[in-house]
C-alpha cells in the first residue's frame, strides 16, 4: 500500500532556490565580467617580502687595466634570486662561482669613470635553523679545513683568544650547541657594540667594544678557537622605510649546517626576514683593483604596487565599473570598507555552522566578531587571549555574586574587570616586547563582557559541561572563521569584487532555506538509523 | 548518509524544516508574546477558562520587591520564576518552611534574602530569552498526581503535548532525576517517556538520548504507566493551543493531584526530543494533520483525529 519510495520532503521551497540561484548567478556574472572582460586581478598582487635590490658602482682609472670584484647573493636558505641584470660599462663581467658563493667581476681597461650596475629580486622569508642540543658529529674535514683556522683577520691562535675560552670553562667539546652558546653569550652580553668602534677583533675584545663587523669578527675568531668552525657573512638589511645598510653577522657549523648568528643584531638560530645574505665566507665588500677611486651604493625598493598602481589595476576602461569601483575612494575610507567588507563572509560562515552543522555557540554574530577582533593577532595567542580573559570575568562574577549586585552595575564591574585584565596582557605586552599582545589593548572589551555573562549563565543554569562544550563550539567556530578574516586573498576579492556580497546573499537564501536534516540532528536522532530494536 | 536516509524514512522533523515549515510558517511573532510570558499566558488561560497556577505576587521594578518579600513571608510553599524564563531556567520551588529559612531544591535552606535576590536577578533580565527587563512572578507549588510522582525523583514532572494546527500530534512526560537537579528539562538529564496519544499510557522512554525502561533513580518500571484522565488533559492542551492561537505550539502541563491537568507554560518553539522519547518522526502525523484539517473542526473531533494519529502508527 505504500507509495513507491518516500519521495522526501523536498529540502527547500522553489521560490527561495531560485532567488538564492539567481543572487548567486547576479553576483558572478558580474565578478566574472571584470575578471574575463577587463582582466582584473583575482589574486593580490603583492607579495611580502619581495624587493629589488639595485648595486651602483662608480670607478675610476687611468688607463690601466683593473677590476672590479662585488659579492652577489644566491638563492638560499630565506631568500630566493632572480631576475638579475647588469650594466657592465665597456668592462667584461663574469660570475665566479665559489664555495658556494658568487662574485661579480668587472675586468677591463678602467678608464675615465665607469657606471656598473647589478640589479636583482629577491624574495626573503627568514629562516630558522634547528640547533640540535646535546652531542652533535664533528664537522666534515673539508670544513673545517676551510673555516677552523686562523687567519690574520680571525686571529684564533692568538694567546688572548684562548685566555679568554679559558675564563669560560666552556663545556666538554663534544657539546657543541652548548659551547656556541655560552661564547655567543659572552659576546652578545660582554661587549658593547659601538659605530666606530674598531673591527680587528683583538681590538674588539681588548676595548670590550666593537662594531657590528667586529664584533662578529670576534665570534668568528673565538669559535675556531672553540674548535667550532665559523665564517663570516655580509648582507644587506632591507626594511620598509629606512634605507638600506650592509650587515654583518657570522654563521657556524653545526651539527650539519650552517647556523646564522649576530651579536649585534640579536639572533641566534635563525635569520631575520629583514635579512639579504650577500657572501658568506668573508667581509669583503665591493673592491677594485688597478683602479684610482671607487664608490658604491645599494638601492632597495620594496616592490609592490603602490596604491594607485594597484587602483589602476583595478579601475577598467569602463565608465559603468570605474563609478562603481571603491579604488576611487579616499584611502582612509577604503581601510575600513576593507574591513567591513569582510564581515558578510564571516557571516557566511557563521551561517553554515549553525544552520547546516548546527553546533551551538554563545550568541548569533558572537564568534564572527571575536575573530573580526581577532584578526592582528596569531590566532593560538588571540584565542589564548580570550579564554584567559573570560576565565578573569568568570572568576571575578562568582565573586561579585556574594555581593548581590543588580545586574546592570554587575555588568559594568564585569567590564572593568575585561578592562584591567586586558591593560594587564598589554603592560605584559609591553615588558616582553611581544606587539602582538600589546595590541590586545585595541581588543573589544564589551564583547568579551557579553561573553563572561553569557558563559556564567550556561555555567550556572546548565551546568560547567554544556558550557565548556559551547564555549569549545564558540572557539573551533572562531578558528574556523578566523583565516578568512586574515586572508589577504579575501580581502582583495571582496574590496575589489563588492558584488560578491550579493553572491554571499545567494548563498545566505540557500543556507536559510534549507530544511534537511543538520549535522547536530542526525547526531541527536542517530538511534532512529539503527539502535531502537535492542531497548524494547 | 545512511543515517539521514533512516531519518527521512521515518519521518523525523529535524530543526530546519521545523523552523521553516512550521513555526515560521504558523506561529506568527506578534504571537509569541503570549507565550513567552508566562503572566501573558496564565491571562490567556483564564480568560479562556482553562486551569493554571495560582498567581500568588508579581514583581515588575526593582521597588516592588519588598512588597514581594513581604509576601513571600506569608507563604508556606511556592514557585519564584521569571516570566520570560527561557528552558526552565531561573525557576526557584521552595517546598517548604523551617522556621525562618526556606526549603529550597534539594533541601538547601535558603534565606529570605537569597530569595529576593533571585527575583532581583530575574527582574534585571538575567534569565530572560533575551536579557531584556523581566518580571519576577510568584506562583502556587502543584502537588503532583501520585501517579507521576512515583516515577519522578525530587521535583515536577510535567507532560508536553504537540499541538498542530488545533490537533495533538505527540506527546511527552519528562521526569526529573537526581542529575536533572529536580528540573524537567531533558537536555539536563531528566527522562522523556513518550505517552500513546490512543491509550495514554507511556511507551518508550529515553535518557540523555538513550533509551531506558526504568528510572535511573528509583528504578521504577517506566513503561505502560497510564496518565490518569489522559483524554480530559489532551483537550485542555488543545484548548490552551487554541487560546494561544498558535498554530505549532508545545504546551506544558502539570498533573495536579487535586485539580489535575493544569497549563504550566507553552512554547512557540517547541523541541524535537520529543520523537526520541515516542520513537516516532513527527512528519507524518503533521502531514495527515494538513491532509485532514478543515475549518471549524469541533474539539472532540480534534481530540480523537489525535488520538486516532497514535494508533495508526502504533501497528
Amino acid at each position: 500500500m505504500r507509495k513507491a519510495a518516500p519521495a522526501g520532503p523536498a529540502v527547500m521551497n522553489r521560490p527561495s532556490l531560485l532567488t538564492g540561484l539567481l543572487l548567486i548567478g547576479i553576483g558572478l556574472a558580474f565578478f566574472a565580467w571584470k575578471v574575463w572582460g577587463y582582466d582584473l586581478p583575482v589574486v593580490p598582487d603583492d607579495p611580502e617580502g619581495l624587493w629589488r635590490v639595485e648595486l651602483v658602482i662608480t670607478v675610476r682609472g687611468a688607463g690601466e687595466r683593473g677590476s672590479v670584484r662585488a659579492p652577489l647573493p644566491s638563492s638560499g636558505p630565506g631568500q630566493i634570486v632572480y631576475d638579475e641584470h647588469s650594466a657592465a660599462d665597456r668592462l667584461r663581467f663574469e660570475i665566479r662561482r665559489e664555495e658556494g658563493q658568487r662574485t661579480g667581476i668587472w675586468r677591463g681597461r678602467l678608464r675615465d669613470i665607469h657606471e656598473i650596475s647589478h640589479g636583482f629580486q629577491v624574495q626573503l622569508s627568514g629562516a630558522r635553523m634547528e640547533v640540535p642540543g646535546g652531542r652533535v658529529e664533528g664537522p666534515p674535514a673539508d670544513i673545517l679545513r676551510l673555516y677552523g683556522g686562523p687567519t690574520p683577520r680571525f686571529p684564533a691562535d692568538a694567546p688572548e683568544t684562548f685566555a679568554v675560552l679559558e675564563s669560560l670553562s666552556l663545556p666538554p667539546p663534544a657539546e657543541v650547541t652548548a659551547r656556541l652558546r655560552s661564547i655567543f653569550a659572552l659576546v652578545n652580553h660582554e661587549i658593547e657594540d659601538a659605530e666606530q668602534a674598531s673591527e680587528d677583533a683583538l681590538i674588539v675584545l681588548a676595548n670590550r667594544e666593537g662594531s657590528e663587523r667586529g664584533k662578529a669578527g670576534l665570534l668568528v675568531t673565538l669559535l675556531r678557537a672553540a674548535g667550532i668552525p665559523a665564517r663570516p657573512v655580509t648582507g644587506l638589511w632591507l626594511q620598509r622605510g629606512t634605507p638600506v645598510t650592509e650587515a654583518s653577522w657570522a654563521e657556524a657549523w653545526v651539527g650539519d649546517q650552517w647556523v646564522p648568528l649576530s651579536p649585534s643584531l640579536n639572533f641566534f638560530g635563525r635569520l631575520p626576514e629583514e635579512l639579504l645574505v650577500l657572501h658568506a665566507g668573508s667581509f669583503e665588500g665591493v673592491t677594485a683593483v688597478g683602479a684610482e677611486a671607487i664608490s658604491y651604493r645599494y638601492h632597495a625598493l620594496r616592490e609592490r604596487l603602490s596604491p594607485e598602481e594597484l587602483a589602476a589595476l583595478m579601475m577598467p576602461p569602463n565608465p559603468l565599473l570605474q563609478a562603481l569601483s571603491l579604488y576611487r575612494l579616499p584611502v582612509a575610507t577604503q581601510a575600513a570598507l576593507r574591513a567591513l567588507l569582510l564581515l558578510p563572509l564571516g557571516a557566511l560562515f557563521m551561517a553554515m555552522f549553525r544552520n547546516l552543522v548546527g553546533l551551538p555557540t554563545y550568541g548569533t554574530f558572537l564568534p564572527v566578531l571575536i575573530a573580526f577582533a581577532l584578526r592582528d593577532f596569531p590566532l593560538a595567542l588571540g584565542l589564548g587571549l580570550v579564554t584567559g580573559v573570560i576565565g578573569v570575568g568568570v572568576l571575578g562574577r562568582l565573586v561579585l555574586e556574594r555581593l548581590r549586585l543588580l545586574m546592570v552595575p554587575r555588568l559594568s564591574i564585569l567590564m572593568c574587570m575585561v578592562v584591567l585584565a586586558v591593560t594587564a596582557l598589554a603592560l605584559l605586552g609591553g615588558t616582553t616586547e611581544n606587539r602582538n599582545l600589546f595590541a590586545g589593548v585595541l581588543f573589544p572589551i564589551v564583547i568579551l563582557t557579553m561573553l563572561v555573562e553569557r558563559f556564567s549563565i550556561v555555567l550556572a543554569e546548565e551546568g560547567t559541561r554544556e558550557a565548556l562544550v559551547r564555549g569549545l563550539y564558540s572557539l573551533v567556530v572562531v578558528a574556523a572563521i578566523y583565516p578568512v578574516f586574515q586572508s589577504r586573498t579575501a580581502e582583495h576579492l571582496m574590496f575589489g569584487f563588492p558584488e560578491l556580497v550579493i553572491a554571499v546573499m545567494g548563498w545566505l537564501v540557500l543556507i536559510g532555506a534549507y530544511t534537511g536534516y543538520r549535522v547536530t540532528d542526525l547526531v541527536r536522532f542517530r538511534a532512529f538509523g539503527s539502535r531502537w530494536r535492542e531497548a524494547s | 548518509m545512511s543515517i539521514a536516509r533512516a531519518l527521512r524514512e521515518a519521518g523525523v522533523l529535524g530543526i530546519n524544516r521545523r523552523n521553516a515549515s512550521y513555526t515560521l510558517r504558523w506561529n506568527p511573532r506578534g504571537l509569541h508574546p503570549g507565550v513567552d510570558d508566562k503572566l501573558q499566558t496564565k491571562r490567556l488561560c483564564e480568560q479562556a477558562g482553562i486551569p493554571s497556577p495560582k498567581l500568588l505576587a508579581v514583581a515588575r521594578h526593582h521597588f516592588e520587591l519588598r512588597e514581594l518579600s513581604r509576601s513571600l513571608m506569608r507563604l508556606e510553599d511556592f514557585v519564584l520564576k521569571p516570566a520570560r524564563g527561557a528552558m526552565g531556567n531561573g525557576i526557584l520551588v521552595v517546598r517548604g518552611r523551617e522556621g525562618e529559612r526556606f526549603v529550597g531544591p534539594g533541601h538547601r535552606p535558603l534565606a529570605l534574602d537569597d530569595l529576593t535576590y533571585h527575583a532581583a536577578s530575574i527582574i534585571s533580565g538575567l534569565y530572560a530569552l533575551a536579557g531584556q527587563p523581566d518580571q519576577a512572578m510568584v506562583e502556587e507549588r502543584l502537588r503532583v498526581h501520585p501517579t507521576l510522582a512515583e516515577i519522578a525523583t525530587d521535583g515536577v514532572p510535567d507532560i508536553r503535548v504537540i499541538i498542530y494546527r488545533g490537533v495533538p500530534v505527540m506527546a511527552m512526560t519528562r521526569l526529573p532525576t537526581r542529575r536533572s537537579g529536580g528540573r524537567a528539562n531533558i537536555h539536563q538529564g531528566a527522562v522523556a517517556a513518550g505517552i500513546d496519544l490512543r491509550t495514554g499510557r507511556t511507551a518508550h522512554a529515553v535518557l540523555e538520548g538513550r533509551a531506558v525502561a526504568r528510572h535511573p533513580d528509583s528504578g521504577h518500571n517506566l513503561m505502560g504507566r497510564e496518565i490518569p484522565g489522559f483524554a480530559a488533559l489532551l483537550e485542555i492542551a488543545v484548548r490552551a493551543g487554541d487560546a494561544s492561537q498558535l498554530g505549532y505550539v508545545g504546551v506544558d502541563l502539570v498533573l495536579d493531584a487535586n485539580r489535575g491537568p493544569v497549563i504550566l507554560e507553552m512554547n512557540a518553539r517547541p523541541g524535537l526530543a520529543i520523537q526520541l522519547a515516542n520513537r516516532k518522526g513527527l512528519l507524518p502525523r503533521l502531514d495527515a494533520v494538513d491532509a485532514w484539517w478543515k475549518p471549524h473542526r469541533s474539539l472532540e473531533e480534534r481530540v480523537a483525529f489525535g488520538a486516532s494519529l497514535g494508533a495508526s502508527r502504533a501497528k
